[in-house]
């Protein structure tokens, strides 16, 4: 096992090249000069220059890639100017709000998308499965931004059942239950697509599964009908649904830029949308490569799940 | 068409079509509506109420008319992001057929590029393409556009490749097509009937996405005005005028669900696995619809079949796979079951616990009566009780039937337990022995193999374990040697033989092998078309065949040391058991086929004391089976 962990690492490193590739020619695509943009219009060509200079923005491309990639390595993304920090230290903050959310969805999505798919395809053309099934093309067709919007209206403002926005009370402590009262509108708005999806598929995946015949071995042996499901159907339907939970945690990630601009979350991707409408090209860089970075590890924890789940993976 | 009547078919996505097909004539016709400037500001009618006098659903926050802005916004939105569908499925598919036409090299250069893309979260690589090209509609139309290509780059490839291999490719290049006309005229044409799939099942996505960057203030800048930005400019004013939010969300929600209602209608009338209901899970015990009386227990069987009948019901069609069977085993007894396939010997055994998949089977007549208790009736506990308690069953080809995913061990353990009270501890010792006991070599490691660690003969003895986990008194067996080889199916046979001898086991054993009906079985009973032709002592029969479907039946088998016999093949085809013909199911394949035959129904008549016809002209006289 630990063998395969090694393994999976390592072939990740060309993955995490590729995409600091991608995120540098992206961002060397940019019109116009960063300096002009930090400087603003009315600066002196002599000051352009010179903070080109400084940025290394004179030198030829491949070169100022390798410098960049070696700065990242040691910890140094650079220095956002429109906060006047380092990129680094505001990227680890806000990505830590960001987690906090996208991680409480991920289970909420993860746990009810499984259940409501397994229950939907045991009783497939039932009244509840009908019912999954509407709720699920409601789910994945409703706008997260739109529905948050909905969710603040009704449940803060009408109900007040929880506060209207940010992560943090602004006067008060700071404990667990002043960030979960803070957090469920906002996990649930952000996990209502994902389940959806995961549901969908987790019926389908089941509805494969339970026509093997294994299922029917299971029957002919005498298993009770809840084992059959849960135990035989679920734990094979797992195999595939596994990659899908790990490509639903990549929209849980990054569509939590709209929850976090509703819901007024200090996240990483409110932070990305105000470095982008501020031009501010280094803290947007920094903040995609640590996240892209970080869910390609993610990644490989999905396949080292995966390997433990299925004893037919080589590990 | 056949696609249109699918698709109108199903009503869901007949809605979907209609409601989409009104949203974009609307917005088509929108210049053409009699609609104020969606752009003209008026600060003193800001937030009316939907509803009120000159603004059908109210103004802005600008006290621009609300009605007018979204349908100049839909049609942005819908514009948009059709044209970010199109663009991702051109440039994706034009990738995936490259890669997957060329192979190679290419392939694995551009696929490794497209897997890198797929590793970004969504979303984040939309938002760095933008963040790069600055905010704007185009250019978050283009940044949409550029994450969904790997998916439909991904998705053609492998098409591609399946096609790539055809005989139809290869006839082309003979031919001395290049490259280029043979992908323009066979492989393109084959693969958009996937990219309309793709394309149906994300445009969706794409409005949502190119909304979603307009609501971030990333797409569409002010005054001009998607869905998205529309909503996004409402935001601050959520809590007083919260109908100025509501207007275009619920737009974005109406036509992203038209969308995925009619998206799902496409894939299912385009997927032919959907189309032939395939896609049905088995319900823990078959249908039953029985009209007919219930037929009484009667002999000393201790399992008795009596006039069972079994059916598929597909769509209009009814197939009769079981006719009217009546069987019965003793104790201590071997029955075999004999017939080609498709002769409904597999159906009448599982029909016996209740295990056909159902639907699309249904059981619509007989008795199954277990030492007198009915099976057919009985409730789902009573079946599940008896299941691989007192009858058990072992199914042909164990790669299939065993849980990939968990040991024989665990598999043994579960059969005990879900019977009996026993710790695990005990379970386990006892399915080491269970193992021992079908000759497991080092049964105490084996336990904890997966069933793909192990041979096939290993894992049809595990699954001979399995039945025998609970000391049943009856097992059906399904063809359980078909798949091995000839030395170990001898292994096998021996292994049932002994068992029978040894736990006076009843054994109806299925196969369409005579030499194991000849080795094992005590009486056989022979089926053709869902219905039992003959039945008798295996060695009456074997000598002496009375049905001319058993004798022709014989003489297909070769035997060692009878060279120079030609092997008669029966001439024609079984009937298919959804129309059958009156009378003997086998007059049209009988040499001696008499009008007779095809007039009424044929009883299973008595041949002698022991054996039973259903034959008006059999093969030998009734004088020479009675000696």
């Amino acid at each position: 096992m630990t063998g395969y962990i090694i393994k999976r690492l390592i072939s990740a490193v060309p993955v995490l090249l590729g995409i600091s590739v991608i995120v540098f020619l992206i961002m060397a695509m940019i019109p116009g000069d960063p300096a002009t943009a930090i400087l603003g219009s009315y600066a002196t060509p002599e000051n352009v220059e010179k903070l080109n200079r400084d940025l290394g923005l004179d030198k030829p491309l491949v070169q100022r890639y390798f410098i960049w990639l070696g700065n990242m390595l040691q910890g140094d993304f650079g220095r956002s100017f429109s906060l006047n920090r380092a990129v680094l230290d505001e990227v680890l903050e806000r990505f830590n709000a960001t987690l906090v959310l996208a991680g409480t969805s991920f289970v909420i999505c993860s746990i009810l998308g499984v259940a409501a798919g397994v229950v939907s395809a045991s009783r497939q053309y039932g009244l509840a499965d009908k019912a999954i099934t509407f709720a699920v093309l409601l789910g994945i067709s409703i706008p997260s931004f739109f529905l948050g919007m909905m969710m603040i209206l009704i449940f803060a403002v009408n109900l007040r059942w929880f506060p209207v926005s940010g992560m943090w009370p602004i006067y008060g402590a700071r404990d667990l239950s002043a960030l979960v009262s803070h957090l469920t509108l906002p996990a649930i708005a952000l996990a209502v697509v994902a389940t959806g999806v995961i549901a969908r598929l987790s019926r389908s995946a089941m509805l494969e599964v339970l026509r093997q015949d294994f299922i029917r071995t299971a029957r002919a042996k005498g298993v009770h009908e809840r084992s059959v499901i849960w135990r035989h159907g679920l734990r094979a339907a797992m195999v595939s649904i596994i990659p899908v939970l790990g490509i639903q945690a990549g929209f849980v990630l990054s569509g939590a830029v709209y929850i976090e601009m509703v819901f007024q979350w200090p996240g990483v991707g409110r932070m990305l949308v105000d470095a982008i409408l501020k031009r501010d090209i280094l803290l947007v860089q920094g903040g995609v490569v640590f996240v892209a970075a970080c869910y390609v590890l993610f990644n490989i924890a999905v396949d080292v799940a995966q390997s433990l789940l299925d004893p037919r993976i080589k590990a | 068409m056949s696609f249109l009547r699918l698709l109108s078919r199903n009503r869901l996505a007949l809605a979907g079509l209609i409601v989409m097909s009104v949203v974009v004539l609307l917005a088509a016709l929108t210049p053409l509506l009699p609609l104020p400037d969606p752009d003209v500001t008026n600060t003193a009618e800001r937030f009316k109420k939907p509803f009120s006098e000159g603004a059908l659903l109210g103004t802005d926050h600008l006290g621009r008319d609300l009605a007018s802005r979204l349908m100049w916004g839909t049609r942005l939105s819908l514009a948009v992001g059709f044209a970010a569908a199109v663009a991702a499925a051109t440039i994706g598919a034009a990738i995936g057929v490259i890669a997957g036409f060329y192979g190679g090299r290419v392939d694995n250069v551009i696929m490794r590029g497209v897997d890198m893309l797929m590793g970004f979260p969504y979303i984040l690589l939309a938002l760095a393409i933008v963040a790069a090209l600055g905010p704007g509609l185009m250019n978050a139309l283009i940044a949409v556009a550029a994450v969904n290509i790997p998916f439909f780059a991904r998705n053609i490839r492998g098409v591609t490749v399946g096609i790539a291999h055809k005989e139809f490719v290869d006839a082309a290049r003979l031919c001395g097509m290049s490259n280029a006309r043979i992908i323009i005229t066979e492989v393109v044409p084959n693969v958009i009937p996937v990219i309309v799939i793709a394309m149906s099942t994300t445009v969706g996505w794409m409005i949502l996405e190119t909304a979603g960057l307009s609501f971030l203030g990333l797409g569409s800048q002010p005054p001009q005005a998607d869905l998205g930005s529309m909503l996004g400019e409402a935001r601050s004013a959520l809590i007083t005028n919260p109908h100025s939010s509501v207007v275009p969300g619920a737009m974005i929600l109406v036509i992203v669900m038209a969308i995925n209602l009619l998206g799902d209608g496409v894939r299912d009338a385009l997927d032919p696995r959907l189309k032939s209901g395939a896609l049905s899970r088995p319900m823990p015990t078959t249908m039953v619809r029985r009209t007919d009386p219930v037929p009484q227990p009667e002999g000393d069987g201790i399992l008795s079949l009596r006039d069972l009948q079994t059916q598929f019901h597909v769509k209009d069609r009814i197939y009769k796979a079981v006719g009217r069977v009546d069987l019965s085993v003793r104790p201590g007894e071997f029955l075999g079951i004999i017939g080609e396939s498709g002769s409904g010997k597999s159906v009448t055994a599982l029909s016996i616990m209740g295990l056909v998949a159902s639907p699309p089977g249904v059981i619509t007549g007989g008795a199954v009566h277990y030492k007198g208790e009915d099976l057919i009736g009985a409730p789902y506990a009573t079946l599940r009780r008896l299941r691989g308690d007192r009858v058990a069953y072992i199914f042909q080809d164990p790669q299939a039937t065993l849980h990939p995913l968990y040991t024989v061990g665990a598999q043994l353990i579960e059969a005990i337990q879900s019977h009996h009270r026993t710790s695990t501890s005990e379970a386990r010792a006892r399915a080491i022995e269970l193992l021992k006991s079908v000759r497991i070599p080092n049964a105490e490691a084996r336990v904890d193999n997966y069933p793909h660690e192990m041979s096939g003969g290993m894992r049809q003895r595990v699954g001979i374990a399995v039945a025998l986990a609970n000391d049943p008194e009856v097992i059906i067996a399904d063809e359980p040697t078909t798949a091995l080889d000839v030395t170990v199916q001898a292994q096998i046979l021996a292994l049932l033989g002994d068992l029978r001898r040894e736990r006076g086991l009843a054994i109806i054993f299925i196969t369409h092998d005579f030499g194991v009906v000849a080795q094992l079985c005590d009486r056989v009973a022979v089926m053709y078309a869902g219905r039992i032709v003959e039945e008798g002592p295996t060695d009456a029969i074997l000598n002496a065949p009375a049905h001319p479907y058993t004798a022709r039946l014989m003489a297909c088998v070769p035997e060692l040391g009878q060279g120079r016999r030609q092997l008669a093949a029966i001439p024609g085809l079984p009937p298919v058991v959804d129309k059958l013909p009156a009378g003997c199911a086998f007059a049209d394949r009988c040499p001696k086929a008499a009008s007779a035959c095809r007039s009424g129904d044929i009883a299973l008549g008595a041949l002698g004391p022991a054996r039973k016809i259903r034959c008006i002209d059999p093969e030998i006289p009734v004088q020479e089976a009675t000696a």
